[in-house]
């Protein structure tokens, strides 16, 4: 083999030639210098006998059987892996960067990260049943419609949630509840208390929403103190709360160095009621459980969650001046 | 749950997991193997999935997944050329039933095979990518951190050591005859 079987200059096209690798000019003078060449022309039948046998190769069929009990514990681990795999993606916002992670079942974590920005600074890299992975485009649409909310142009956010991050039955039973107050509106904690069938458990379904996993969207902001106060929101982010509730058209003013909903100026309805009142609706002093009103601070909000007018105070010919 | 526009990781898996592991397949020397790296790639696949874009080919995207994990997993790289070689000698002797002209192909392709299995790493990818799956140049470049000029060399030295090895042998030279 020290003597080149084949012309040195043709070599590599001739070899791309005979195994099928070359481009109709390559091959045109490689055949015309075969045809020339007779040391070239055996080399030339050597690689196209090389080619068949790579040929026959490719044909052999591999793995069979053992294929398909490979793609069924692939399946099984792809199965675990898509239930704990949650997709994110983290954006800015008039409230700070947020991120937003989506699993199979639904919206997962909304999680306010202020200036961090990393997915190192949230929940997700602290919870070890979660894989987390960042997302493409499916996240991305949900923060469109996340922002049109926090602009005031959305009023609802119609998303499949997965309550799979709440840390227990209670706190899943209260965000639930909480998922119910309309835009516009606000409760009481003591209120969704008595709705959970735990009357004296008013702070516990405040430790609940303190740990809202999804924020904005279980409209945590909606609950407020009995007297009006916006008490907390996400630790101390009490600003987030009065953003959150101004942009629904809920006002709140600052009385003895508290901010507050002024629940003397509102409209109020009471769950179950098909109609909503003035503060001073004489109806109001009869009922039986007053932590559990919610009140309005529009007449069109009250509207919009599907309320009419009080036909005794007739909230409808007597606003509320604004 | 994925990408807008992209089709669900189910139809990914229906469509090359039986190739990919057949890549893998014809990589290793012990379905184990073969099984632990295809499940890996799978694996690691679903988890970046979300993030590529629409037009990328998944393929090659696979392929190239699959590459680099195989390139891990032989860095050991003599033990796995003596156990490649004893491997494919023992399934070339079980066809020793074979017809005449069949058992001839079959014995080039068993040495044309312990050949590849004996080829440095790179081209022994490179061969298999191009010639038993057919990737273009530049996927096999991107999955070998070459150019496509040196994945396509590699390949031409793949066959010049296959053609080597099979000189002299009964059905190089019947080709020649015809």
């Amino acid at each position: 083999m020290n003597r080149p079987a084949v012309c040195p200059e043709i070599e590599m096209d001739l070899i791309a030639t005979a195994t099928g690798d070359a481009d109709p000019a390559t091959s045109g003078r490689v055949q015309r210098h075969v045809g020339r060449c007779a040391p070239c022309q055996a080399e030339f039948h050597r690689y196209r006998a090389v080619e068949d046998v790579v040929e026959r190769w490719r044909g052999v069929p591999v793995a069979g059987e053992a294929l398909a009990a490979a793609r069924k514990r692939l399946e099984q681990r792809l199965d675990d892996l898509r239930r704990r795999t949650v997709a994110y993606r983290i954006f800015p916002s008039p409230l700070g960067n947020i991120l937003i992670a989506v699993s199979e079942r639904g919206v997962a974590l909304v999680e306010y990260l202020g200036q961090r920005r990393h997915v190192r600074d949230s929940r997700l890299s602290r919870l070890p049943e979660v894989e987390a992975v960042e997302d493409g485009a499916e996240v991305e649409a949900r923060y469109r419609e996340l922002m049109e909310y926090l602009e005031g142009r959305r009023t609802r956010l119609e998303w499949p949630l997965d309550l799979r991050l709440a840390r227990s039955d209670f706190h899943r039973q209260v965000l639930e509840a909480t998922a119910g107050i309309p835009y516009g509106a606000v409760a009481s904690y003591a209120g969704l208390a008595c709705e959970v069938g735990k009357p004296t458990a008013a702070r516990a379904v405040a430790q609940a929403l303190r740990r809202n996993p999804l924020p904005i969207v279980i409209p945590c902001h909606r609950v407020v103190g009995s007297s009006g106060a916006l008490t907390g929101y996400a630790g101390h982010k009490t600003d987030l709360k009065q953003q959150l509730l101004t942009t629904e058209g809920v006002r709140t003013v600052k009385r003895d160095r508290e901010l507050r909903v002024p629940h003397d100026t509102m409209y109020v309805t009471s769950p179950g009621s098909t109609e909503y009142c003035l503060p001073s609706c004489t109806w109001l002093s009869t009922i039986e459980h007053p932590h559990r009103l919610r009140f309005f601070g529009t007449r069109s909000r009250a509207e919009a969650s599907g309320l009419a007018p009080c036909t005794d105070c007739r909230p409808d010919l007597h606003p509320i001046p604004s | 749950m994925g990408a807008m526009g992209q089709q669900p990781f189910e139809t990914v898996l229906e469509a090359h997991h039986g190739e990919i592991h057949r890549y893998l397949v014809r990589l290793t020397t012990r379905a184990s193997e073969a099984d632990d790296l295809s499940q890996e790639t799978f694996l690691r696949a679903y988890r970046a999935y979300r993030a590529l874009t629409p037009d990328a080919n998944v393929r090659a995207w696979l392929f190239t997944i699959a590459t680099n994990l195989a390139r891990n997993h032989f860095r050991d790289e003599k033990r796995r050329r003596t156990a490649y070689t004893a491997a494919v000698a023992a399934r070339s002797e079980s066809d020793a039933n074979a017809p005449d002209g069949e058992a001839m192909f079959q014995e080039a392709r068993a040495r044309v095979e312990a050949v590849v299995g004996g080829l440095p790493l790179k081209q022994r990818l490179a061969f298999i990518l191009r010639k038993i799956h057919d990737l273009d140049y530049d996927v096999i470049a991107r999955s070998l951190d070459c150019s496509a000029d040196s994945a396509r060399a590699h390949v031409f030295q793949a066959l010049k050591k296959i053609r080597h090895n099979l000189a002299g042998h009964q059905l190089v030279e019947m080709e020649m005859r015809r």
